[in-house]
């Protein structure tokens, strides 16, 4: 194993998400990846539309089981996105995914 | 040892310069010359049970070894590339229901191969090429939803659309498309009602001339509901699983290829006298003979760790499967490309030189880096991966232990577990990863041997590239729409290293059993990492990567091994029986006239 994080990996600085997620906290995290990769701002966003309609390509989707894994916790399928593909529905998922935690220290 | 069968199929096939052997080059010439499909020559492969290796073991056929498979395909590949393309279209073509088909369509699918009717896999369209899920071939459901699917379309560019019995086709099956708007359904010509498909016109094509290169379209074609292969709207799904294991077998192919031009390239080389010597010992040369040599070896490496991994990791084959159907094509081509300006005038001449072959495998090899995901596709899968690949890198995780595996030739192969193949190599590859402990293997060969160090020491170079590799993936993670041209450069790398890690991999677990073998001399002292990783670290763009000395001692030992009818290979592949056989009955190699009305294939 050999740990080569030594500056050399520059990470898009998001807001870490909320311990205990809630529906909007969990949206603006994945509009902010979203946001990220397209290219385009937040605003731009539409939680409802097929985030491939943004043109982010089904096989790059399936990089966003990584993220979420990161940042939840969570190992879910590589086709999360394909299964639940707008915003609002990831949403859904996930919060079910999560569910009620017990506060972690 | 996996390729084992591929000597005897080799054997079994007989000599191909004698014109009285069926599957000579003589004949394969012909054949090409007459843009005419190679049935008689696919019936040869037939009779020798190839087309069992397209089933596995547990559909009732003989896969259940992938490193074997490729051995087997390679060896077709070398005698005539047109030929293993049009015999293998069947394994091309079933890998899908292998992937994601109930048990009654693997019973049934197994038992139609076995029959030896051939297969093909139906995903392109004319209008759409790469873009899979722009397809506009539909199923709907049919009026009573019990009854299946009515299919309509056109898919074109199909090897073996006309010829072949069955076809996995990809087919939208949600009108709104989209990664769930797609399935795979598994067609049985033999059960259409007339007048609901017709075959497209054969392609011509300017190389595997003789390849059914043709379509089909179909109008309202009922299929019956069982023949969905896995669940409905996951076509995609099982088509980029099932594309890892061709991707990868794709390298056979190239192997196949490189090999027949390389032992072009040295005959000439050892005949051609200029300036009273031989061209073989002008240096110039002997250097791109040298280079060639090198360069097949490496692609080996690489094809032999993909192959195995299939078993050892296959979660991780989206990485491995991308890496090898990008890189090993591409450096086959490359390798031809030099050799045709070794040949000279006799590359461009058709009957002068050896009936004109080298040309027809230029010709044939192109169509390699083209189908299943062509160069680009590759590279842009990797791209894809860039997230997980530099996360992995940062944390070095990976399947270490199945790298090791891979990397061990001797040790036997897992069973296939194809359920777990995955879209996404969610923790990378193992491969870059067993870096660390491929090095220290390395030092401690190095301590022991001392003719080990200049191996060693270009292998050192490795950690700070892909260092340098993984922060420029890093810094292209939203290239997810708009992919710019310069994250194909940094895939194009990461393929590089990649290969020059799978290269000390091999080398450092398998050395010392291949040391005793007939192909010692390559693996003594490390001659072909050596050589490898100069050609490797080269095409990397690193100063003072080049090794003359291991490329010179790499040219030698190839001659020897070609000289004694062996293959030019890391493993042991004798391409003729130790004791010559007597002519009889059994005597191996199938003779012309056995099978003068050789079947259709
Ligand atoms: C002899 C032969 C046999 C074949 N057999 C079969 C078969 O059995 N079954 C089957 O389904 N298909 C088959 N094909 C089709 C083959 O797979 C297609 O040619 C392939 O899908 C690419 O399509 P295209 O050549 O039309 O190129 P296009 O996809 O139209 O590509 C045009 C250009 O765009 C580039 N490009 C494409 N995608 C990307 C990307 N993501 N990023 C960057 N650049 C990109 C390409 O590199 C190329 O330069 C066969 C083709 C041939 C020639």
């Amino acid at each position: 194993m050999i740990d080569t994080s030594t500056g050399s990996t520059p990470q898009p600085a998001f807001d870490p998400a909320p311990r205990q997620p809630t529906a909007e906290s969990l949206a603006r995290w994945l509009v902010q990846h979203v946001a990220a990769y397209t290219r385009l701002s937040a605003d731009a966003i539409d939680r409802t539309a097929p985030l491939t309609g943004y043109g982010l390509d089904s096989v790059a989707a399936l990089s966003l089981c990584g993220d979420i894994e990161d940042e939840f916790d969570l190992a879910v399928e590589p086709t999360v996105a394909w299964d639940h593909p707008t915003v609002e529905a990831l949403v859904a998922y996930l919060l079910d995914a999560l569910g009620p935690r017990p506060e972690t220290a | 040892m996996p390729y084992r069968l591929a000597e005897q199929l080799e054997w079994n096939l007989g000599d191909p310069d004698d014109p009285g052997t069926l599957f000579s080059h003589a004949r394969s010439l012909a054949l090409d010359e007459r843009e005419e499909f190679p049935a008689a020559l696919c019936a040869v492969l037939d009779q020798f049970g190839l087309y069992e290796f397209y089933i596995p073991t547990a559909h009732g056929g003989r896969l259940a070894d992938y490193e074997q498979l490729v051995q087997l395909v390679r060896t077709v590949a070398r005698r005539d590339l047109t030929v293993a393309i049009a015999h293998g279209k069947t394994y091309l073509g079933a890998v899908c229901v292998w992937v994601d088909g109930s048990a009654e369509q693997r019973r049934r699918l197994g038992a139609a191969i076995a029959s030896r009717l051939p297969v093909c896999l139906a995903l392109t369209e004319s209008a759409h090429g790469s873009d899979l899920l722009a397809g506009d071939v539909v199923a709907e459901p049919a009026a009573d939803e019990a009854a299946g699917h009515l299919v309509s379309g056109e898919k074109w560019l199909i090897n073996n659309a006309t010829r072949g019995s069955l076809l996995s086709v990809l087919c939208r099956t949600d009108p709104a498309g989209g990664p769930r708007g797609h399935s795979v359904l598994l067609v049985d010509k033999r059960d259409l009602p007339a007048g609901t498909y017709r075959h497209l016109d054969k392609v011509r094509t300017h190389g595997i001339r003789g390849a059914d290169i043709s379509g089909i379209a179909f109008d309202r074609a009922p299929v019956p509901a069982g023949a969905v292969v896995g669940e409905v709207g996951h076509g995609l799904e099982t088509v980029l699983k099932s594309l890892q294991l061709t991707r990868t077998m794709c390298a056979a192919l190239s192997l196949g290829a490189a090999d027949h031009a390389l032992a072009l390239g040295l005959d000439f080389a050892a005949q051609r006298r200029l300036y009273g010597r031989s061209l073989i010992d002008l240096p110039q040369a002997r250097r791109t003979l040298a280079e060639s040599a090198a360069d097949v070896l490496a692609g080996e490496a690489l094809a032999l760790v993909a192959a195995r991994t299939v078993q050892t990791a296959p979660a991780e084959l989206s990485v491995v499967a991308a890496v090898t159907k990008y890189l090993v094509p591409t450096r086959t081509e490359a390798v031809i490309t030099a050799l045709t300006g070794l040949l000279g005038a006799r590359a461009f001449l058709k009957d002068v030189h050896a009936g004109g072959r080298f040309q027809k495998v230029d010709r044939d090899h192109r169509i390699v880096g083209l189908f299943d995901g062509n160069t680009l596709v590759n590279l842009n899968s990797l791209i894809s991966q860039f997230s997980t690949l530099v996360r992995a890198h940062r944390r070095g995780t990976g399947d270490v232990a199945g790298a090791a595996a891979a990397f061990r030739l001797t040790a036997p192969l897992p069973p296939v577990a194809l359920e777990r193949l995955s879209l996404l190599a969610r923790h990378g590859s193992g491969v870059p990863a067993a870096l660390p402990g491929c090095l220290a293997l390395l030092r401690d060969a190095a301590a022991r041997n001392p003719a080990v160090e200049p191996a060693l020491r270009a292998a050192e170079r490795l950690p700070a590239v892909m260092d340098e590799v993984h922060a420029e993936m890093a810094g292209l993670l939203d290239a997810r729409t708009e992919v710019p041209p310069a994250a194909f450069e940094t895939a194009r790398r990461f393929t590089l290293c990649f290969a020059a890690v799978a290269c000390v991999g091999l080398w450092t677990h398998s050395h010392l059993d291949a040391e005793a073998g007939a192909t010692g001399p390559l693996w003594r002292d490390a001659l072909w990492l050596r050589a490898a990783l100069a050609r490797l670290l080269t095409a990397l763009g690193l100063p003072d990567a080049a090794d003359p000395e291991a490329l010179d001692g790499v040219l030698d030992a190839a001659r020897a091994l070609h000289a004694e009818r062996r293959l030019v290979s890391l493993l042991p592949l004798a391409l003729r029986p130790a004791t010559p056989v007597q002519d009889g009955p059994d005597r191996p190699g199938v003779r012309a006239h056995a099978h003068a009305a050789g079947g259709a294939s």
